[in-house]
């Protein structure tokens, strides 16, 4: 159990309109307009270069963006396999360790994967994904487990193949549930993605890291603020496309 | 909204409604307009009309869980218009269609709410809740410690009937208390309410929609029209002898002299042979209504009916004649 | 050294880190739970406030916890003050929604009736409703407390107590011998903290749900 429950209820909140980007934008022209006036010490300075920050947001983007797709890419088929007929008695398992795993911090995941094979991207990449897959796996479960029976049915007495249904009927109607687990898996990215700094995978992470370390609140400022706004722009994003990609007529 | 000069109603009168309007914010029209009437002491009045014709809004007012927009209400003498309608509510009793019993509490601690609430020490309270389970026909020792859950719906209602008389109100307001129990169970609790109303002599305001129940219940009945219209306001055998208007009529439906000798007691019937003559007569006693007579009477093929008194001494034979006629002739009369 | 080996040897500043982990969590839960459930009550009357109130604490469940920290950093300093404050930012949203829920799924019947016998407001909160909302209120309150164990871990980053503190230094020895012992020490202490609160919170719903409430 991680931040990721309580945000799942949120998720399908209805879209708070202008209001994240505006913060964001916000928040990032406040930091810009300060970084213009401070003076900042030589430390400050290298960190705080413009291709700095811009190298580590793209570090950051890069983590989120491969690990989500890796998410998807493992968690949408694995759940797709587990709810079907054959592989009923595997699915409580499953789900199950995977509400346990839940309560492992991600900074241990981070940690412990360094210790045991190496630090980098790579490394932070499948502790995102390690993390991450667990909410989409489970709202594809449950969104495939709540189609209802009756709809089914009808696709199979008209002759649709099993491989048909699912495509025609299961997934299109699973697909609002598995889009609030993919925001979720999203959010929880950003937010671990921060922690990547600890083992050499950069990302606006490591600003807050060397603020804390060589004592420069500039510095600390910066990371915390851009990784908010990136928070508030992401989570905005996939509110868009949660209600875009939602089918018509649900 | 108060009227210094108003005075309080005679002692018979309980409650007085004093041309009581509600109009909701935003809406062009009144839920209830210009509503006046009078309930006497001990009466048993009750509201009857489609959804929407104001009923319930006006059961409502009656303990301010609505506020009334003008207009003036009287309980028991007193203007209570602006009361604190908390205490206000605690000296009346109120039964809704979906009970709402407290689940948390026992059936002993909802029973008891009100007099804790009024102050009664325990002991008091207990020996209340108890002697109440028993007039409602539930022992009180099975049902005391048990929850609302664990009853069944025809229980809890006779549970929420006993939760309002609790502190001994004077008044009872009455939603649709029977209006989502099955039928039969819903015979059964309207003939022990009625039974209950001549022991405790409440003044009873009953909101139905149903005027089968309302003609069963009522002493009188108010039939409320479209925009809270009072229709008619009479005892139910006026309503269905002298309907005041097409409204009532048509709300009334048909069959209304049959459903009339359901209201008549034999006891109203004068006349009859000081003793039996025929023979496969049937016997009955003064308080069954006509309509179980010639039910009876139907049903053994005789046309003549012996009656005992309800002391059970005297007799008196009278035939199907003399009942029709007599029901014929009953136009009016009050029950 | 194996890692049983290590707990072993390391027991009492293991157990020293858990207790002060838990401390923490409850700390900070407790703190949410007063602010959650007070602001649920405090808005009955204001629906747009607390719609406004629930999408901001659940926006501040979106921000990265490290980057919350940091945030705190120049306010609080460094340790105990940052951590408590952004757990119990992060334990709001779950208690505040399920106060909101709880009081909202109260059957209006209840209330209608406890209103009709002369039950004041304060009566029909403290007798009828919050009694009735409390399991959902409970709930509430181990889903934050559960998410809090794993970010308090993180806590240790800004030198905020608990076992994160054997994460980190398990981190910083990358390649020592006993690297892994000591993370894993912290993890597994995390998960364990987790599961037996959790197994508190069953326990604490059986013992406070009215008895009228179970089937």
């Amino acid at each position: 159990m991680s931040a990721a429950d309580a945000v799942t209820v949120e998720a399908g909140a209805p879209a708070r309109g202008w209001v994240l980007p505006l913060i964001a934008a916000a928040l990032v022209a406040g930091m810009l307009g300060y970084l213009q006036t401070a003076e900042l010490d030589s430390i400050e300075a290298r960190l705080l270069a413009t291709d700095e920050i811009l190298a580590r947001t793209v570090e950051h983007v890069r983590l989120v963006a491969v690990s989500t797709i890796a998410v998807i890419a493992i968690a949408v088929p694995l759940g797709v396999l587990l709810t079907r007929r054959r592989a009923r008695l595997l699915a409580p398992p499953v789900l199950g360790l995977a509400n346990a795993g839940q309560a492992i911090p991600s900074i241990g995941v981070l940690v412990l994967l360094a210790i045991l094979f190496d630090v980098g991207f790579t490394m932070a990449v499948i502790a995102l994904v390690a993390y991450a897959v667990l909410p989409v796996l489970r709202n594809t479960m449950v969104g495939l487990r709540q189609v209802d029976r009756s709809v089914i049915d009808a696709g199979r007495g008209m002759g649709m193949s099993p491989l048909q249904v699912l495509m025609k009927i299961e997934l299109p109607l699973a697909v609002p549930v598995m889009i609030a687990g993919i925001r979720v898996a999203l959010i929880l990215n950003v937010g671990v993605a921060t922690l990547a700094t600890y083992t050499n995978a950069g990302g606006l992470g490591s600003l807050i890291e060397s603020g804390i370390v060589f004592n420069r609140m500039p510095v600390l400022m910066t990371g915390s603020v851009l990784t908010i706004a990136l928070a508030l722009m992401v989570d905005w994003l996939a509110g868009l496309a949660e209600r875009f990609l939602r089918p018509r007529g649900l | 909204m108060t009227d210094p000069t108003a005075s309080p109603p005679p002692p018979e009168v309980m409650i007085r409604l004093e041309g009581l309007v509600k109009r909701y914010p935003g809406q062009s029209t009144d839920a209830v307009s210009k509503l006046s009437m009078d309930i006497r002491r001990g009466e048993f009045v009750v509201f009857v009309g489609p959804s929407g014709c104001g009923k319930t809004t006006t059961l409502r007012m009656i303990n301010r869980l609505v506020e009334p927009t003008s207009g003036r209400i009287w309980i028991d003498g007193e203007d209570v218009t602006d009361v604190d309608p908390d205490r206000l509510r605690r000296r009346i009793g109120y039964v809704i269609q979906q009970i709402g019993l407290i689940p948390h509490m026992t059936i002993a601690q909802n029973i008891g709410l009100v007099p804790k609430l009024l102050g009664w020490d325990k002991a008091r309270i207990r020996d209340r809740v108890d002697e109440l389970l028993e007039l409602v026909g539930l022992d009180p020792a099975a049902f005391r410690d048990r929850y609302p859950k664990q009853l069944s719906g025809g229980q809890q209602q006779r549970v929420g009937v006993a939760r309002a008389l609790a502190g001994d109100p004077p008044v009872m307001l009455m939603d649709e208390p029977f209006g989502a129990i099955d039928p039969i169970t819903r015979d059964r609790l309207q003939e022990e309410f009625l039974k209950l109303q001549e022991r405790i002599r409440k003044t009873i305001v009953f909101v139905t929609h149903d005027i089968d129940e309302a003609l069963k219940l009522g002493d009188r009945i108010a039939i409320f029209g479209e925009g809270s219209r009072l229709e008619q306001f009479a005892t139910p055998l006026e309503i269905l002898s002298e309907p005041a208007n097409d409204y009532v009529r048509s709300f009334v439906g048909a069959g209304t002299g049959i459903r009339r000798l359901g209201l008549l007691r034999i006891a109203d019937i004068p006349g009859g042979a000081p003793e039996p003559a025929g023979r496969g007569a049937v016997r009955l006693t003064e308080d069954q209504t006509v309509h179980a007579a010639l039910e009876e009477m139907l049903q053994a093929g005789a046309d003549e009916v012996v009656v005992a008194s309800a002391d059970g001494r005297g007799e008196r034979s009278l035939t199907m004649r003399d009942l029709l006629l007599a029901a014929a002739r009953a136009k009016g009369e009050a029950r | 050294m194996s890692f049983v080996e290590y707990v072993d040897r390391n027991f009492d500043r293991i157990a020293f880190l858990t207790v002060q982990h838990v401390q923490v969590v409850l700390l900070s839960v407790a703190i949410a739970a007063v602010i959650g459930v007070g602001l649920g009550i405090a808005t009955e009357r204001t629906p747009r406030l607390r719609r406004v109130l629930l999408g901001i604490t659940g926006t501040l469940l979106t921000i990265p916890s490290f980057a919350l920290f940091g945030l705190l950093i120049p306010l609080l300093g460094l340790g105990l003050a940052p951590t408590v404050a952004a757990l119990t930012v992060y334990a709001v949203f779950p208690i505040l929604r399920n106060t909101v829920t709880g009081l909202q799924i109260v059957d209006p019947a209840v209330v209608d009736a406890s209103r009709g016998m002369g039950l004041g407001a304060g009566q029909r909160l403290w007798m009828v409703r919050l009694p009735l909302a409390w399991p959902v209120i409970l709930n509430g309150i181990r889903v934050a407390t559960i998410m809090v164990v794993a970010i308090a871990a993180i806590g240790a980053a800004v030198r905020g107590p608990g076992l994160g503190e054997l994460i980190f230094r398990g981190l910083s020895r990358i390649g020592g011998a006993n690297a892994f012992n000591e993370a894993m020490s912290g993890v597994a202490g995390v998960v364990l903290v987790a599961l037996v609160l959790d197994l508190v919170f069953v326990l604490i719903g059986r013992l406070t749900t009215p008895r009228g409430l179970h089937d």
